[in-house]
């Protein structure tokens, strides 16, 4: 029991990381970026790119961890600037816009699958493992260091972007942007240059979601598909734009999977997940944000 | 000299053409009411000189400094330059942020200035202007009345260190004891070197609290109708 409430938890602090940063960019800029599972793939590879470099100088210890959280971090948010650099800067004050940017978005996905397809092969790339595989046990039970280290960074993360949200200036003028475009311009909040932000730190989000996630699955070309999918999910059952919604929808789900996959049966996972994100949006077509954040107009 | 000067201003929406021509000259330190019936194109004007209309067209300088020029598409996408140049707006319709206390919406007032170091001071200043404010920082700003949610945009406006303060209908949909204590608020105010355009359409509203009045019908400026004001008698009541 202990064993799979831990699995729901490191399931759902990687697949809130993904969410949170698809429903910022939804809800800020009009966005649902489908290429976030091509942003996500691509700091797994700059993290396997860094761990190549750092191998061949003999780094190792914590130093090689911190790098490759780093690095894929900053390869994700990069990808994430290039985004919204093809889809919604050209894009952005056009007619049509939400349309528009999807349909950029998901030819992004596309071709950026067949790009990593060309540069790394279909061969996955395992990376090194950032907190070590040792076990820490207590009676019966026990907790990987990479469950207990993957549960500790995301949610020091997710705690870090929400306070930063909640007091500094510019995390303050990406809210407003979310609840009121027009009111946002007329204190001079700049929709390109926020815009632009929010899309490099939804990425930096996935890409350390993208190198927590490649402790247990190698990155491969298509290994930003299932988190797309399910942060898509997440963030819709959450009420788009949420943070308290999406952080409950990301434990819901992530407990949905550990349990299926534990009792159930593997490939039942997508249809329980898919069927509790249905039952969500029926009694509550607003996820679940509207019932903690009830003042929205 | 004028601190906003706009020379043969057009304006508008896809194929409909809001303003015909506008030439409109305001100096520092002046207080000018916009007075006409609805959809003759005051809010347009207001939403021109900060660029939010669909295209434009015309000089507009701002303290000689050109903020206007033609513009096919890209709503807004100079407002916010505009705005940190000092030129602030209260649209109508408030457009507040519903899920923000009414203390973080009147700090919004202030995000990219350099009135940001100042915000306590000049939050203070505002809640000078508007008392009822005072107990209502706490709360957020999606549960306010009417009334205080036009004083929040109204204030978020003043807590920007503008020189030019745009104002649109600050009493449209509100009781008539509290938009005439809002407007005489607004006409209170010190405005030092700057101006204030206060569009109404209730002109008895405006009646000797501002410099100038100015007519605006079906898109064109009329003559200033400052003389006027003393011929329509206040007991009238009667809509501009």
């Amino acid at each position: 029991m202990v064993e799979v409430l831990i699995s729901a938890f490191v399931l759902a602090s990687m697949y809130g990381l993904v969410a949170i940063g698809i429903s910022f960019t939804w809800a800020s800029i009009g966005m649902l970026n489908l290429a976030q599972g091509f942003i996500f793939t691509a700091g797994g590879y700059t993290a396997f790119l860094f761990a190549q470099i750092a191998s061949s100088a003999q780094l190792t210890g914590p130093l090689l961890s911190i790098g490759v959280i780093v690095s894929g971090m900053v390869g994700s948010a990069v990808a994430g600037l290039i985004v919204g650099a093809i889809a919604f800067l050209p894009l952005q004050d056009r007619q049509n816009f939400r349309t528009r940017s999807l349909i950029a978005t998901l030819a992004i996905s596309l071709i950026g699958t067949q790009v990593w397809l060309l540069i790394f092969g279909p061969q996955s790339k395992p990376l090194p493992p950032i907190f070590g595989d040792g076990r820490i046990n207590f009676g019966d039970t026990g907790i990987g260091v990479g469950q207990l280290g993957t549960i500790i960074v995301a949610s020091l993360m997710l705690a870090l972007v929400i306070m930063w949200m909640r007091s500094s200036r510019s995390g303050l003028q990406m809210r407003a942007m979310m609840m009121n475009p027009l009111g946002a311009a007329v204190v001079g909040v700049s929709v390109r240059t926020t815009g632009m932000r929010v899309l490099a730190i939804s990425g930096a989000l996935s890409g350390l979601a993208s190198v927590l996630l490649a402790q247990i699955f190698f990155v491969s070309p298509t290994s930003g598909v299932q988190p797309l999918t399910v942060g898509l999910i997440i963030s819709l059952a959450g009420g788009l734009g949420s943070i308290p919604g999406t952080v409950a929808a990301a434990g819901l789900i992530g407990l949905a999977e550990a349990v299926t996959a534990r009792y159930l049966q593997q490939s039942l996972v997508p249809f329980v997940q898919f069927a509790i994100v249905v039952l969500i949006l029926i009694f509550r077509p607003r996820g679940l944000g509207g019932l903690l954040e009830d003042v929205r107009e | 000299m004028a601190i906003l000067d706009l020379v043969g201003v057009s304006a508008g929406y896809g194929p409909v053409r809001v303003l015909h021509d506008i030439n409109l000259q305001i100096n520092a330190g002046e207080r000018v009411g916009l007075v006409g019936l609805n959809g003759h194109g005051k809010s347009t004007l207001l939403s021109t000189i900060v660029g939010l209309t669909g295209w434009q067209d015309g000089s507009i300088l701002f303290e000689g400094r050109e903020i206007g020029g033609r513009r096919t598409h890209g709503v807004g996408r100079r407002t916010p330059g505009i705005v940190r140049q000092g030129i602030a707006l209260a649209p109508q319709g408030d457009a507040i942020f519903p899920g923000l206390s009414v203390k973080d919406n009147l700090d919004s007032g202030a995000y990219t200035g350099p009135s940001w170091r100042s915000r306590k001071r000049r939050r203070d200043h505002v809640l000078d202007v508007f008392p009822p404010l005072a107990k209502l920082l706490g709360q957020s700003a999606g549960t306010l009345s009417g009334g205080e949610r036009r004083m929040v945009s109204v204030g978020r406006a003043l807590m920007s260190d503008s020189k030019v303060y745009l104002v649109d209908e600050p009493s449209l949909g509100l009781a008539p004891k509290i938009s005439l204590s809002l407007v005489t608020a607004l006409c209170n105010i010190d405005l030092g070197e700057g101006a204030m355009i206060i569009a109404e359409q209730n002109l008895p509203l405006l009646d000797g609290k501002v410099d100038r009045v100015l007519g605006m019908h079906a898109g064109e400026l009329k003559l200033d109708v400052g003389e006027a004001l003393g011929d329509i008698p206040p007991s009238s009541g009667g809509h501009y």
